[in-house]
């Protein structure tokens, strides 16, 4: 079941290399249902993940190279049943986005595909080396992706963002080489690791060192202050679709397997850089924030904005307590498709006006597309924490687990919503209300039904979660519960 | 000479018969000397087919020696010898491409090939000093020659003598530290020279100049800092076949003789010499990368990022080992394989566009995806990208390093990865991003046969790793 959400967009991949190049739609076609079908497989196993039972669920466990101990083993905990939802319901409403992809239409749908396949392997791997290797293979499909398709500045973007975050990764990779090699069990394994990292934890140092790879190497995808620069300039220059599962999907990748490998297994090393990681998040929240403050272009503005919002997941973790823990898990879900949501609405808009500029698009859009602008709305309102939005679930959890613990950086984050709030409603203003300054002739509002499903499909998950949170939470709960659970020592036990 | 040795010297034999074929059907038949490239290369595949059935099904020994032991054909001999006939017969196929345009007569050429792989193969065995060194010389003066094949351009002819000279220097070097090692232990079989090691309780420094020659004369061949200035200048003025074979075959040579040397000859000094082989790596690892990004000549891009690859063999050397050696043949199985479909596209590409610059790459997924897609896969596999074979090629070694407590050496390594990540996707971005120089290029299916199988040889390996980690762990098994 679990290897399906691989193997499907791996195989339709194949489909579509073998499917000649003028067959546009049948290409299309293939992309979508398989997007589809991995979207549907991931509601299945959320719905069917119990959280009573907690623990890894769904498990394959397989031989595949002997001689150094590498299985492909994998499986779902709770965290990562919900990433999977939140990966299928972003890569399912990104491939209905790329219908607007009109040219070299097999290449791309090609990249897309390998690009979910590899994220759906990152999130339910449960070996080291599956986990690094899925993750790297995530990596490289953005820089054709991005290159060819995007807009701007794409070449320099492009190498930038890959080369950023290739730099993140492989020095994490000799962090896990060398947690590998210090365990000495022959074995990449996480839960065998992780067991045997409790009962012989590794010296602070070592810890330290190895946190700190970890960290600041997985921190690079998060976008964490001051390695954040790749971000909003890739996601201006990337195709709507690309820039929705990046911004909604890619970028958690970071946190993901921050709590996945530096909090399971050198717990104590991570423990002693969360500080300096909350003052970063400041930065991030605070810097990107006002970044976004004075930026004219819609995707500069969302992309500030996704940097600043990855400080507030990043601050929960920093908590190292299950109201932290579990609140940057669900804003990694709310996050993923409240930008999702955003960059599919200003791609829809670019795609048709060819600007992405406040002060060129004129204002007064309100009229023009109603039902682009109301989704819009709504998504800024997600954004700025409003209640009713998962978001703000997310956000006050956060802020409930790092006021204990860190009070100057959670009194920022608090003012960072403020900030938020400025630049959102600042961007709604100047772009969908107000009287008409330009007219745009040709501008058309959604109107098919495959125009509308992705809109509708991300608002939906916002709201049905933002009032029934407990939905997403009790799985949440589960996972960090377990986290906390192996690791006493440095989680805070709620009181 | 017995059976059993004759057995051992099955494929040297079968290259030597193929030469003799070359030679008389290029003097007596000339309806077969339009297709001699044809012949060689599939004489080659037949002896490639010989070689697998004698190391899969063979009825002798897996063990083979002959000349008193002084030639052994081992279970990491038979693996090299696979690689080195892999790559002649692809180099083949690139020469015929090549000399389709030109009016000389190829027989002689052909020949060369076959005798620098007969150096290849006999030096893949040697367990001799003596044997070592005539087999570096069969292969060094073949590619001399091959080099400067071209005797109207200038810059062929000058590669040939650049060549020449710093190869003649490089084999005096080695000769002479030959000549110490033979000094301090009386003979120049391996087995006894590792015996009489062994039994010192320290290394004379007169013995460690020996060995520090015998390392920087196969440096030389295997292109590591600060041996490596030819690397470039050759690389370009060569006919690009050669180019191909300089860096495949040739490089792959030089590691085949010093992987020999120090997991079995020198391996009681280890701690000695680890440490010198772990600067040697991180200057190269260094060198090679920086200097590949401002290049604008492909050959002369391909010479520089060799010289990484370098890097990261010499790396596993230095971590030495078990893991190292092991990590030693994954890579060069993965770096052949890979480095031979890069070599079949630009080949095709240098032969139909008429230009080594890498501004005629550009919009190649537009003329031939067929050509970009290869590259575009070799490329991302030199740089190790999963799921492609270098991937777990650099994986395998980084972790050997690590295994070492060379961390420092490791974070080395894994920075270049990203250095080598932008040069070649500059190379990436030429091909699919940039408009097209030109129109649609046709492939004949004689080339697309092997350009497939080498692309299914980068995914495959680098997918199901396990049977290569396997082959790759049983070739050098038998020395720890």
């Amino acid at each position: 079941m679990i290897a399906l959400l691989v193997l499907i967009p791996l195989a339709s991949a194949l489909a579509v290399l073998l499917t000649p190049a003028e067959r546009q739609e049948g290409i299309r076609k293939i992309t979508v249902f398989s997007c589809l079908l991995t979207f549907l497989i991931s509601g299945y196993i959320f719905l069917s993940y119990s959280a009573a039972i907690g623990g890894v669920q769904f498990e394959i466990n397989r031989p595949w190279v002997e001689s150094l101990g590498i299985r492909y083993h994998a499986g779902v905990d709770g965290i990562s049943a919900v990433m999977i939802l939140l990966h299928g319901l972003v890569s399912f409403s990104g491939a209905l986005v790329s219908y607007s992809i009109k040219e070299r239409v097999k290449e791309y749908s090609i990249f897309f595909l390998i690009l979910v396949a590899s994220i759906f392997g990152v999130f339910t791997s449960l070996d080291m080396f599956f986990l690094y290797f899925f993750y790297e293979m995530a990596v490289i499909p953005m820089y054709p992706l991005i290159g060819v398709w995007g807009s701007k500045n794409k070449e320099y973007a492009t190498m930038k963002l890959t080369l950023f975050i290739t730099g993140g990764a492989v020095l994490s990779l000799v962090g896990i080489l060398t947690l590998y090699q210090a365990a000495g069990l022959q074995s990449f394994d996480l839960i065998a690791l992780q067991a045997h990292f409790a009962a012989s934890p590794l010296p602070a140092f070592t810890q330290q060192w190895l946190a700190a790879l970890l960290i600041f190497g997985f921190g690079v995808i998060a976008s964490l202050w001051p390695t954040h620069s790749w971000s909003p300039i890739g996601y201006a220059a990337a195709p709507s679709a690309v820039s929705m599962l990046h911004a909604g999907v890619l970028k958690k990748l970071g946190p993901y397997l921050i709590i996945r490998l530096a909090l399971t297994l050198v717990p104590e090393g991570a423990k002693f850089w969360m500080p300096i990681v909350a003052w970063l998040c400041v930065a991030n929240i605070l810097y990107a924030g006002y970044c976004a403050m004075v930026q004219k272009d819609l995707k500069f503005i969302i992309g500030f904005s996704s940097v600043s919002h990855m400080g507030y997941v990043l601050l929960g973790l920093a908590c190292l307590n299950q109201t932290g823990v579990s609140g940057a898990v669900l804003l990694m879900f709310s996050h993923g498709v409240m930008a999702a949501s955003a960059f599919a609405l200003i791609g829809f808009i670019y795609d048709q006006t060819h600007t992405r500029m406040v002060d060129e698009l004129g204002g007064g859009l309100g009229n023009k597309i109603p039902f682009v602008a109301v989704c819009f709305v709504m998504t800024a309102m997600a954004s700025s924490g409003l209640p009713g939005f998962s978001n703000f679930i997310a956000e006050i959890m956060i802020f409930f687990g790092a006021w204990q613990k860190y009070p100057w950086p959670t009194l920022a984050a608090v003012f960072g919503i403020l900030v938020t709030a400025v630049y959102l409603l600042r961007l709604v203003k100047n772009v969908f209300y107000g009287p008409e300054k330009v007219a745009w002739p040709a501008l058309k509002d959604a109107q098919t039904l495959a125009q509308k499903t992705p809109f509708v499909l991300l608002l939906a998950a916002l709201l049905l979660f933002g009032f029934f949170p407990n939905l997403l939470v009790r799985n949440i709960d589960a996972g960090v519960k377990h986290l906390i659970a192996k690791n006493p020592s440095i989680f805070e036990v709620a009181p | 000479m017995n059976s059993a040795e004759f057995y051992s010297l099955l494929s040297e034999g079968l290259v030597i018969a193929l030469m003799f074929a070359v030679f008389a059907a290029d003097l007596f038949l000339p309806s077969i000397r339009k297709r001699l490239g044809a012949l060689t290369a599939w004489g080659l595949a037949a002896i490639f087919g010989c070689l697998l059935w004698q190391c899969l099904w063979g009825a002798g020994p897996r063990m083979g020696a002959a000349f008193q032991g002084t030639f052994l054909a081992d279970p990491m001999a038979l693996f090299f010898k696979a690689l080195f006939i892999l790559t002649a017969a692809v180099v083949v196929l690139l020469t015929r491409e090549f000399l389709k345009k030109s009016e000389k007569n190829p027989g002689e050429f052909y020949l060369l090939i076959l005798s620098a792989l007969l150096g290849m193969l006999f030096l893949a065995s040697a367990n001799d000093f003596i044997l070592l060194f005539v087999s570096v010389e069969l292969v060094t003066v073949s590619f001399y020659v091959m080099t400067a094949y071209l005797k109207t351009d200038q810059r062929s002819v000058e590669a040939g003598i650049k060549y020449l000279i710093l190869g003649a220097l490089s084999s005096g070097m080695m000769l002479y530290g030959i000549s110490f090692i033979y000094g301090h232990t009386g003979s120049t079989h391996y087995d006894a020279v590792r015996a009489a090691l062994s039994g010192m309780p320290s290394a004379p420094p007169l013995l460690l100049l020996g060995i520090l020659l015998l390392i920087a004369g196969l440096g030389f061949k295997a292109g590591a800092v600060p041996f490596q200035l030819w690397i470039p200048d050759v690389y370009e003025g060569a006919p690009i076949p050669v180019t191909a074979f300089l860096s495949v075959g040739s490089k792959m040579a030089g590691f085949a003789a010093l992987l020999r040397i120090c997991v079995s000859v020198i391996a009681p000094f280890e701690k000695t010499w680890a440490l010198l082989m772990a600067v040697i790596a991180a200057m190269t690892l260094v060198y090679g990368n920086l200097g590949a990004i401002p290049q604008k000549n492909i050959k002369r891009f391909f010479g520089y990022s060799g010289i990484g690859h370098a890097g990261y063999l010499l790396t596993a050397i230095a971590a030495g080992g078990f893991s190292g050696a092991r990590g030693v043949l994954f890579y060069l199985l993965s770096y052949a394989v890979t480095m031979l479909a890069a070599f079949l596209v630009v080949v095709y590409c240098s032969v139909h566009l008429e230009s080594d610059d890498m501004s005629a790459y550009d919009g190649l997924s537009r003329r031939s995806p067929l050509l970009a897609g290869a590259l575009f896969l070799s490329l991302l596999s030199l740089a190790g990208v999963p799921p492609l074979s270098g991937f777990f090629a650099k994986f395998l070694v980084l972790s050997s390093a690590v295994e070492k407590d060379l961390i420092w050496l490791a974070v080395l390594g894994a920075l270049n990865v990203v250095i080598s990540l932008y040069y070649y996707l500059t190379l990436v971005k030429r091909m699919y991003i940039h408009p097209p120089a030109g129109g649609v290029i046709s492939v004949p299916l004689s080339f697309q046969i092997p350009l497939y199988l080498l692309m299914l040889g980068i995914v495959g390996i680098g997918v199901v790793q396990g049977p290569f980690v396997r082959l790759a762990a049983s070739a050098v098994s038998g020395f720890f």
